[in-house]
């Protein structure tokens, strides 16, 4: 199976959210009551309930003013922290293409995902299950294109084999983020500005503490663990017990 | 004349023994969360969100002990003198067979160590553990790093467990008496503690 991935190209997107739309649609997902807190932007942030989003960044001022639409999502990392931390294996599991798909009937609601993402993606339902963009597997099964991929009218967001997406953009010279990153993430941005504009990571990585808890404490801990029993039964049968000496209990002290 | 002498209080055993029930408990349902390798445990709780249940819960109770087993002995376990650093000069003799005991004090360097490194330990395991109670709450990096540590004093704590039974049980001969019903023979006070020994030989025998 060719890897397949998204191409978001940045510069192409109105900020109209068909994507938004056309996702909720087709996961069957329900609108989030919302405030108006001085922005088009709306929600503030994922929920459990939106797996897309457009971001709206304002940069500058007056005449160097430019509002910059960034849609934000699962990237389907290459090497995916969320996958690394789950418990439940097959609760986050990759699709044949590459994407990253998630099982609420194997998730055991530890949170665990949103800690081991470095994009702050994941998110828990009403029964404390995860939920975040699956990359439509069902329909990219059936040989369809991602709902909101679909639902794109500027063709600022597209879907296909990974390698020509990466051609296709850098045909156009366009800058692309998360070519390499993590694997490769398997939703880049041919981006408009730089990595820091749309408050994203230079160079993205699995946090610290989750690459030292998963890849190095957890494999020594397990070789610790049986080294500890071997040490200790080469030990009794080398060195051997401290034997007490049986008759000499009544002989008062020293 | 009897051969035992008393070593462990009602109070020590029970909170000794509550402890080391609490410990499994969250060793088994910690394992669960740990590898996939080890998910099936969860099933001997009844499912992962049990699971999860027993081994908060466990927690509470672990610590609890933890803290009043540390004090119950902390006059004997904070003190180390010379005797003591000549103790861990020579390994506690566990290197070579037939040595001669170094004197010791109600409990060995090494024990002392251990009851040291235990609080600590449960101290820190229970700090992470209240962060990651619930892993949305607090702030992220605290929480990836409160993950990362409570992983790395299970698996530390693991390795002291496996040595302490070890040397509790078939290492140390006749150790186990006294945390089981209270005495142990005065020929192993002599052997192991002789210190403690002749303190307590005259006043309660
Ligand atoms: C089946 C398992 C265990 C056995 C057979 C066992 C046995 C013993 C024995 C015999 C002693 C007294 C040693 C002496 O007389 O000097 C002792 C003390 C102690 N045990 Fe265990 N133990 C077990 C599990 C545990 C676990 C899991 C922990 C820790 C989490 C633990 C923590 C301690 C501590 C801290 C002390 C020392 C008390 C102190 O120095 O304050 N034990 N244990
Ligand atoms: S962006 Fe986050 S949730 Fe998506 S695959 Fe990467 S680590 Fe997992
Ligand atoms: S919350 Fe669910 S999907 Fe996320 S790490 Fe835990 S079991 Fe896995
Ligand atoms: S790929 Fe599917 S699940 Fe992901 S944002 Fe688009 S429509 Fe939603």
């Amino acid at each position: 199976m060719t890897r397949k991935a998204f191409m978001i190209d940045t510069s192409r997107c109105t900020a109209c959210r068909s994507c938004q739309v056309a996702c909720k649609q087709w996961n069957k997902l329900p609108a989030d009551a919302e405030v108006n807190r001085g922005s088009y932007e709306n929600p503030a942030q994922l929920t459990p309930h939106l797996y897309n989003k457009i971001e709206f960044v304002e940069k500058g001022d007056g005449q160097d003013f430019q509002w910059l639409f960034f849609n934000k999502r699962c990237l389907h990392c290459g090497e995916a922290g969320c996958i690394k931390v789950c418990p439940s294996a097959g609760a986050l599991y990759r699709t044949a293409e590459g994407l990253v798909g998630f099982d609420q009937e194997k998730c055991i609601s530890c949170n665990y995902c949103v800690n081991g993402c470095p994009f702050d993606v994941p998110r828990y339902d009403a029964n404390n299950k995860v939920t975040k963009c699956h990359g439509c597997f069902d329909r990219v099964a059936a040989g369809l294109q991602p709902a909101c991929v679909k639902a794109c009218p500027t063709a600022s967001l597209k879907f296909g084999d990974r390698d020509k997406l990466i051609a296709e953009a850098k045909a156009g010279g366009k800058r692309i983020y998360g070519e390499q990153a993590l694997g490769g993430l398997n939703a880049m941005y041919a981006m408009d500005g730089t990595p820091q504009d749309y408050n994203l990571a230079e160079n993205p990585s699995i946090p610290q503490s989750i690459f030292l808890w998963k890849d190095v404490i957890k494999p020594l801990g397990i070789l610790g663990f049986w080294g500890s029993v071997g040490a200790a039964m080469l030990h009794y049968v080398t060195v051997g017990p401290k034997q007490l000496e049986d008759d000499i209990d009544d002989q008062g002290g020293e | 004349m009897s051969n035992y002498i008393k070593r462990f209080s009602a109070f020590d055993r029970v909170v000794h023994w509550v402890l080391a029930v609490a410990f499994f408990v969250l060793v088994f349902s910690g394992l669960g969360l740990f590898a996939h390798t080890f998910f099936n445990y969860f099933d001997f709780f009844g499912g992962p969100e049990q699971g999860i249940l027993a081994h908060k819960i466990a927690g509470i109770v672990f610590l609890i002990t933890s803290v009043l087993l540390f004090f119950a002995h902390a006059r004997e376990t904070c003190r180390f003198d010379s005797d003591d650093g000549k103790w861990i000069g020579a390994c506690g003799g566990y290197l070579k067979r037939g040595g001669k005991e170094i004197p010791q004090g109600k409990f060995n360097a090494g024990q002392k160590l251990f009851a040291l490194f235990s609080i600590v330990a449960a101290v820190v395991l229970g700090l992470t553990g209240f962060v990651i109670w619930d892993p949305t709450a607090m702030d992220r990096g605290l929480t990836q790093f409160s993950l990362m540590l409570h992983g790395l004093f299970f698996v530390l704590f693991m390795m002291g467990a496996v040595v302490h039974i070890y040397l509790a049980t078939i290492g140390n001969p006749g150790t186990a008496d006294g945390m089981l019903w209270g005495y142990v023979r005065k020929v192993w006070a002599k052997k192991h503690a002789s210190k403690w020994y002749k303190e307590v030989a005259g006043k309660d025998v």
